[in-house]
């Protein structure tokens, strides 16, 4: 037996072996309760009535369809405004000006910050009750802290919007930074020498040369802020609530025949992720063949 | 068609004492090929930089057809540069990569096509529109950014060592290519190299820039038999450097009494004769013949070396194998260095 040939993989196998008990472990578990197999209260008939009960029935319905689409347009538009806010940050912070080194301390400073912290730390900034709104009254922008916009706990998930932008920007520019170094600026210098002007160069040059780094960082982002749970907990209103809160309240639910809706739902939510991730993908491929 | 003048350029980077290029001046004929040579870091490439805009000088001005440049942008300028590692955009096809001059001046689609055809035909390149730079040769690759360059038609063609990333036969291909477009186009041309026989074959003039200063700007031959000082000299392979002095037409030296050519610097200085100019053996006759010993030789295939002491001197000679095939280490050895071949350098 060649044994070279067999090494490598022999050698993989326990890191694969865990990864793959753990990722198709949990995920083959949480599929088989969202079928109703729950065998520990009696339930071993399989059925889809968790899945059509999470987005038909009377009782989630209500709640279902507003959290998807809540969801959905909150994890779009943080990872949207998170990604041109990098790329807008990080093309200013490749020119050499002063205090450029304290700039991109600043920039970075918030990735090893827990989400948790960001959620509460917006919770006590732009709360009405928060310190802006309080400093705001103080100096008579405003008359009492009421006037001040709803901007955490809204149902436009303003807020969350704002946390997670607050938090993946600095994922983004971490990797559009490392991009643009690795670039250098030879290729704009060509563009402009053909004749292009800023906006062309960006958007001819530098947009479709950064798109597979930020392609990647998107879909990362974006299926982080599908899926997440502590930001729109802290955040969030009670209706519409976002996917994954709701979930974990069906699985939190001391009615045991509750678990097999939350299982329903997060299987839903990687199923949509999924599905959007694979579009995405494919999109952003043909956007940057076209250009 | 172009003329170019640069006037007194310089260039000091930030948190650097010594100019990357100082007090540089140049004129470039319309429709001339200028090379640009000097050793890496010598400031070339940043001399290009400054005209096509990509870098701004410290000091002088840079004009085309008489009008300064230095406050029209890049972009606007028409000064077209092609990077030595190509630089073409990957996710563009070699068509979208040749006509992207044109798209972004929003010239009509159906032309920017015929013209791309044209100019894909122009570099040799015909039929490969639709393919990606990552399928393309080193040196298909470099005429696509020719091509790219050209199809604006561009007031001035930048060339950043177009070649020097090319293995020896390409290079020769693509150097004869170059010429051929240049004269047939007739695009005032500057290109810079670190290579003097690519500057000597392709140049109509040679700026050699040494640690940021011309040192001459001349026809190739007059590097070979005019040089401006001995680095400019040893920069185009010279050897032989013997101090004296020079007064009416002769150059007494340890050597001996020379005659000199006529015009020659008179005065304390520097004489510099080529290695393949002395004549060595049985063509060693006329004026200012020598005897020598012979030091050491060496076999190089087409050509032998030899080193051979005068007196306290000793010089270097290339001479045709076969005419020296007899000759051993330690003999006496008759040489000559015909009048012409001598040129004094200023001390």
């Amino acid at each position: 037996m060649n044994w070279e040939r067999v090494r490598i993989p022999l050698m993989l196998g326990p890191t694969l072996a865990i990864i793959t008990i753990l990722f198709f472990g949990s995920l083959g578990f949480g599929f088989i309760q969202s079928l109703g197999y729950q065998p520990q209260i009696g339930k071993t008939e399989i059925s889809l009535d968790a899945y059509y009960a999470v987005m038909f029935s009377d009782r989630s319905a209500s709640q279902f369809w507003p959290g998807l689409a809540l969801t959905l347009w909150v994890a779009t538009v943080s990872t949207f405004l998170s990604a041109a806010l990098a790329v807008s940050l990080a093309l200013l912070l490749r020119r050499t000006f002063f205090g450029k080194k304290l700039s991109v301390f600043l920039f970075q400073l918030n990735l090893p910050i827990p989400h948790l912290v960001i959620a509460i730390g917006m919770l006590l900034l732009f709360a009405q009750s928060g310190l802006v709104a309080r400093f705001a009254g103080s100096i008579g922008l405003i008359d009492a802290p009421r006037d001040f916009p709803v901007l955490t706990r809204d149902p436009y998930g303003l807020g969350i919007i704002l946390a997670y932008i607050w938090k993946e920007t600095a994922f983004f520019g971490i990797i559009v930074m490392a991009v643009l170094q690795s670039l250098g600026e030879d290729y704009e210098a060509v563009a402009q020498s053909l004749g292009a002007n800023r906006w062309q160069r960006f958007r001819t040059v530098t947009l479709p040369l950064l798109m597979p780094g930020l392609m990647s960082a998107s879909i990362i982002v974006f299926a982080f802020t599908f899926g997440s749970y502590e930001v729109p907990r802290i955040l969030g209103v009670q209706h519409p609530k976002m996917m994954p809160v709701l979930a974990l309240e069906y699985f939190l639910n001391p009615d045991l025949n509750a678990r097999s809706e939350g299982m329903a739902l997060s299987i839903i939510i990687a199923v949509i992720v999924f599905a959007l991730v694979f579009l995405y993908m494919y999109i952003s491929a043909r956007t940057v063949r076209k250009n | 068609m172009t003329h170019l003048s640069i006037k007194g350029l310089t260039k000091r980077f930030s948190g650097q004492t010594e100019a990357a290029v100082a007090d540089l001046n140049l004129e470039i004929e319309s429709g001339s090929l200028v090379a640009l040579l000097g050793p890496s870091g010598c400031g070339k490439t940043t001399t290009m930089k400054m005209i096509a805009g990509l870098l701004e000088p410290t000091a002088g001005d840079i004009l085309f057809d008489k009008q300064s440049i230095l406050r029209i942008a890049p972009e606007r300028r028409g000064a077209v540069m092609v990077f030595q590692n190509y630089l073409l955009f990957p996710y563009m096809s070699i068509a979208q990569n040749v006509g992207y001059g044109l798209k972004i001046r929003k010239i009509d689609r159906a032309i920017i096509d015929q013209r791309v055809r044209e100019i894909l035909e122009l570099v040799r390149l015909p039929g490969l529109e639709s393919r990606y730079p990552k399928e393309l040769s080193g040196g298909q690759q470099q005429r696509v950014a020719l091509a790219r360059a050209l199809v604006v038609e561009p007031r001035l063609l930048l060339l950043d060592e177009p070649l020097s990333n090319l293995d020896a036969h390409l290079r020769f291909e693509l150097r004869d290519l170059i010429r051929d477009i240049q004269q047939k186009m007739g695009i005032t041309t500057v290109f810079v190299t670190h290579d003097q026989e690519e500057a000597v074959v392709l140049a109509d003039k040679v700026a050699l820039i040494l640690d940021g200063k011309l040192r001459q700007y001349d026809n190739a031959d007059a590097y070979y038999k005019r040089p401006a000082d001995e680095e400019t000299a040893r920069f185009f392979g010279g050897q032989n450097f013997v101090a004296g002095r020079s007064a009416n037409g002769v150059f007494e030296a340890p050597l001996g009494s020379l005659s000199l050519p006529q015009g020659a610097h008179e005065g304390s200085g520097i004489l510099t004769f080529r290695p393949e100019n002395v004549r060595i053996g049985a063509a060693a006759t006329g004026e200012n013949s020598l005897q020598a010993r012979l030091v050491d030789k060496i076999f190089m295939g087409t050509q032998t070396r030899l080193r051979l002491s005068v007196g306290d001197e000793t010089i270097t000679a290339i001479a045709n194998p076969n005419d020296v095939e007899g000759y051993l280490v330690d003999q006496e050895v008759p040489l000559a260095l015909p009048s012409s071949a001598l040129w004094v350098l200023k001390n």
